[in-house]
């Protein structure tokens, strides 16, 4: 028998004679302080020492580059046929798990991902980003020379703009995650584009930009000159580190609060013109056709929108007993601004409460809302509604199915509903006619 | 009921009207949320805020919210922020002047000839070259149907090039796009090359440029020329009142002249010297044009609905659970995954061969198809490699990954003969 063996064993003597005492006092405590007498159980996970503080752990430096726990392994971005061409995963969606996260920034690896031709994988010492068009001077740049400029950092959301198109004709997912899933928060680095076309000097003509991706689809894109001269950057870090390959790396345009499709990623080239450019993106898709037959184009900003995280579908009420007291947790962000405050509605959308923001509230990003609720088992119409200091309030969905009809794929906002049934589960609901 | 004044917004588009945007009917109990408060700041002719500027007058801006925002809407119909005293919102900025900051060099006027490949909906920037709708009908079968159907007619799930009822109403509409899916089982509105898309040109530039798929940039200006014809063809395009029949040739100039059915189904106009005027009145009068919620609080009535009958509560009819990975909230140990068992060769498969060679949709022999690779197999495997190296019919060399060196390619084809060979 070897020596740690034995101590072992004698621990585990020694644990047991401790409990069995302890369990006798407690119980005649119980008696006399308690009735009628409850006697909980004592927790394994408290009695034992644990495998973790028993052993020794890693090396400082096993993993150089950090991973998350092995025990987080299903916190991951999710995806079906349904966001993709003939299941074909090249140019295809995949979400943020929206409830899992907490604050309001989405770690890298989870950031939600388009792609319109695979991810590429671009060497940042070939990479090349060139200006030109209706400027007195063109530029050529390498990734070093960007990152000479004056950088500036920025929390904010990207949505892809067809975030809850599912959702147009009727609930499809049950799933706080394919509900809303396809937009994510993170601090961006970069140049302001203003910086640099300052310095090339834009010609009085130029009216648009196009910008130009180098991966296989060459995604490009017009925006007005209005925007870039405000706040759009040229981004290549995103929270604290070089952009994932899945974001663009190494450069992304970042249009703040514009559709994520303006945010080009794997940037290659800005072109200034008189005329808009009609790429695909702007024409056959990324226009949202109205039930007049027209369709809107150049869309640009996101809505101003909200979604309850918790409870949700994958995050239900199902462990609360009557009278807990929770906390309802969501997310607001709109594109026009900055999120003014948030409303709640537990029948439906007949009587709303304000609910509070919390943290930080900061335009153009998530914003955290937070309302508490004392449970009672009763079934609930769970909804929030947020508004911004653009003057935007959400609609409900009959409102915005009235004005745009449910063939526009794009820019969604409606109140969403969960039901909340009497043993806590939450369901994918809507309230329309 | 709650509502910001919106005219007050649009106004304040001109330049710098001095007005504050109002308030009325405040919902009562919220005016901490709804503090409206006036200040005065320096702003110089640009709209740039500043306080050493001596050309300046003063305007008010207001605060609706958290920050100071500019008293005018941006294009999108959202806010500006003031900017001022190295502060915009929640961020602070160096001062300091930045005036000089330079990196990089000019670009040579052949680099911009290399990339500067885009086209104007007028035709602007398209390239030499002609094809012919008969030599696109080939190239299109042989590269492009696979996925995109006969004739452009779709069927496989990806995007469907031709087709759908062009017909327009007295409005000059197309028809079809009116389709509203409100009760299952009613048609979508088709939104093809024929009936939806705007302009040609995207048409040829996003082929030369995205396509084909697996291989993109790989078509000629002659081919890509010759396609677009092809599929313009498919959806009965005129060009100039004549019929775009086999023998039909089209070019730079013949394309800039295609006027698309659906020209007009777009808005807000984006064309011309008040395009962006344009967009930006558009969206300063959200309400109207894209639809706004109200903020009533009490017994409210759903302002979709008419008033009379009552919406009800939808349940999800077919739900859609087909999610990889499966949903799972668990915190458990992960499946040991045997990552060992999988060999380099068969996660390069994976990521520059598997795309054609799944199935035999693409006329590539698929994995595991045992009679086809037994069959080509018998030419030998020395010249099955070469093959693959250096490509044959619409197998591209290595797939067209050039990256891979071809000791890795003839590793990834053993791998593909092991995989397609009868199991014991
Ligand atoms: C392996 C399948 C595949 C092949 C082969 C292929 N494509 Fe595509 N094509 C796609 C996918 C996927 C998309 C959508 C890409 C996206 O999401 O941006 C697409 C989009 C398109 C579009 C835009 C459709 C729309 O309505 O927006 C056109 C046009 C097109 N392809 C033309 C071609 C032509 C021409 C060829 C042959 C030279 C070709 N494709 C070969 C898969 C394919
Ligand atoms: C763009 C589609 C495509 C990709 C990607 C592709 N193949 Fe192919 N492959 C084909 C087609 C089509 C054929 C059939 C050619 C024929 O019979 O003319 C083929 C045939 C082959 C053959 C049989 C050659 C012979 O002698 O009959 C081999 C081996 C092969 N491919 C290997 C590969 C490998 C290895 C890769 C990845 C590195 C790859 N392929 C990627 C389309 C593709």
């Amino acid at each position: 028998m070897n020596k740690e063996f034995q101590t072992e064993e004698l621990a585990s003597v020694s644990r047991r004679n401790f409990f069995k005492r302890t369990a006798t006092v407690s119980v005649a405590a119980a008696a006399t302080i308690l009735t009628p007498a409850t006697v909980l159980a004592d927790d394994e996970n408290i009695m034992h020492h644990t495998k973790w503080g028993t052993t020794l752990g890693d090396e400082i430096n096993k993993n150089p580059y950090g991973v998350p726990s092995k025990y987080e392994h299903n916190v991951v971005r999710r995806t079906s046929a349904l966001m993709s061409s003939a299941g074909d995963m090249h140019a295809a969606i995949s979400m943020t798990p929206l409830h899992e996260l907490n604050g309001i920034i989405v770690p890298n690896g989870l950031h939600f991902t388009r792609t319109h031709n695979g991810v590429a994988h671009i060497d940042p010492t070939k990479w090349r980003l060139m200006i030109h068009g209706l400027v007195e001077k063109t530029i050529v740049l390498t990734l070093d020379q960007l990152k000479r400029y004056p950088s500036e950092s920025k929390v904010l959301f990207v949505e892809c703009p067809s975030n809850g198109a599912a959702e147009w004709k009727g609930p499809q997912f049950n799933s706080v995650q394919f509900v809303r899933g396809m937009m994510s928060c993170s601090e961006w680095t970069g140049v302001r584009l203003k910086t640099i076309i300052d310095e090339l000097g834009l010609k009085p003509e130029a009216k648009w930009m196009l910008a130009e991706g180098s991966d296989g689809s060459e995604m490009s894109r017009t925006l007005p000159i209005e925007k870039v001269l405000d706040d759009v950057m040229i981004v290549y870090a995103q929270n604290g580190e070089a952009l994932r390959d899945e974001q663009g790396y190494p450069v992304r345009l970042m249009a703040p609060g514009w559709e994520a499709n303006l945010c080009v990623k794997w940037l290659k080239r800005l072109e200034f013109g008189d005329k808009p450019w009609y790429a695909k993106e702007e024409t056959s898709k990324y226009t949202a056709l109205t039930a007049s037959g027209k369709a809107i184009q150049h869309f640009y900003a996101l809505e101003t929108n909200s979604i309850i995280t918790s409870p949700c579908p994958e995050v239900p009420w199902t462990d609360l007993k009557k009278g807990d007291l929770v906390e309802i947790e969501g997310l607001a962000w709109s594109g026009h601004g900055t999120i003014r405050g948030v409303d709640i509605s537990f029948d439906g959308g007949k009587n709303w409460v304000e609910a509070s923001l919390k943290g930080l509230v900061l335009p153009k990003a998530w914003t955290r809302f937070s309302y508490m609720h004392k449970y009672d088992g009763k079934p609930l119409l769970l909804q929030s509604r947020s508004y911004d200091d653009s003057d935007n309030v959400q609609p409900t969905v009959n409102q915005e199915k009235k004005v745009v009809g449910v063939e526009g794929v794009y820019h969604r906002n409606a109140i969403h509903t969960w039901a909340v049934n009497a043993k806590g589960e939450v369901n994918n609901v809507q309230i329309r006619s | 009921m709650f509502k910001l004044d919106r005219k007050s917004m649009i106004n304040g588009t001109s330049a710098f009207a001095a007005s504050i945007l109002l308030l009325s009917g405040c919902m009562d109990g919220s005016a901490s949320n709804n503090d409206t408060s006036t200040k005065t700041v320096q702003v110089s002719k640009d709209g740039s805020v500043s306080n050493n500027d001596t050309s300046t007058k003063t305007v008010k801006v207001s605060t609706v919210g958290v920050y100071e925002i500019k008293n005018k809407t941006a294009i999108d119909g959202g806010v500006t922020y003031v900017k001022s005293d190295g502060i915009e919102t929640a961020y602070r900025y160096n001062q300091q002047n930045i005036k000089g900051v330079s990196f990089g060099r000019v670009a040579t006027a052949n680099e911009i000839k290399a990339w500067d490949l885009d086209a104007l909906p007028d035709g602007t920037g398209l390239p030499e070259g002609e094809g012919s709708v008969e030599d696109g009908d080939e190239l299109y079968e042989a590269q492009c149907a696979s996925c995109h159907g006969d004739f452009g007619g779709g069927g496989y799930g990806y995007p469907q090039l031709a087709g759908g009822n062009q017909d327009k109403d007295k409005n000059g509409i197309v028809i079809t796009l009116k389709n509203q899916r409100l009760e299952p089982g009613m048609d979508a509105p088709k939104r093809t090359i024929g009936t939806y898309w705007p302009v040609a040109t995207t048409l040829f530039t996003y082929i030369r440029d995205a396509m084909p798929y697996a291989t993109p940039k790989s078509l000629t200006s002659d081919q890509t020329y010759a396609i677009t014809a092809y599929i313009l063809a498919q959806n009965g395009i005129e060009i100039d009142g004549v019929e775009m029949d086999d023998e039909y040739v089209l070019n730079a100039e013949k394309l800039a002249k295609v006027v698309l059915p659906n020209r007009d189904g777009f808005y807000p106009n984006i064309d011309g010297p008040t395009g962006p005027a344009d967009v930006k009145a558009f969206f300063a009068d959200r309400a109207k044009n894209i639809g706004s919620g109200t903020r009533c609080m009490t017994d409210c009535k759903d302002p979709g609905m008419d008033g009379k009958t009552e919406a009800t509560v939808m349940k999800i009819g077919y739900e859609m659970k087909d999610v990889v990975p499966a949903y799972s909230t668990v915190r458990d140990l992960p499946p040991e995954i045997e990552n060992s068992l999988i060999s380099k060769a068969e996660k390069q498969y994976n990521e520059s061969c598997k795309l054609c060679h799944a199935t035999d949709n693409m006329g590539a022999p698929a994995l595991g198809d045992i009679d086809a690779w037994h069959e080509l197999m018998l030419k030998g495997k020395d010249k099955v490699v070469y093959n693959a190296i250096h490509g044959m019919g619409g197998m591209p060399a290595k797939g067209g990954n050039a990256d891979l060196i071809d000791s890795d390619v003839k590793l990834i084809v053993e791998f593909m003969i092991d995989s397609s060979k009868k199991k014991h």
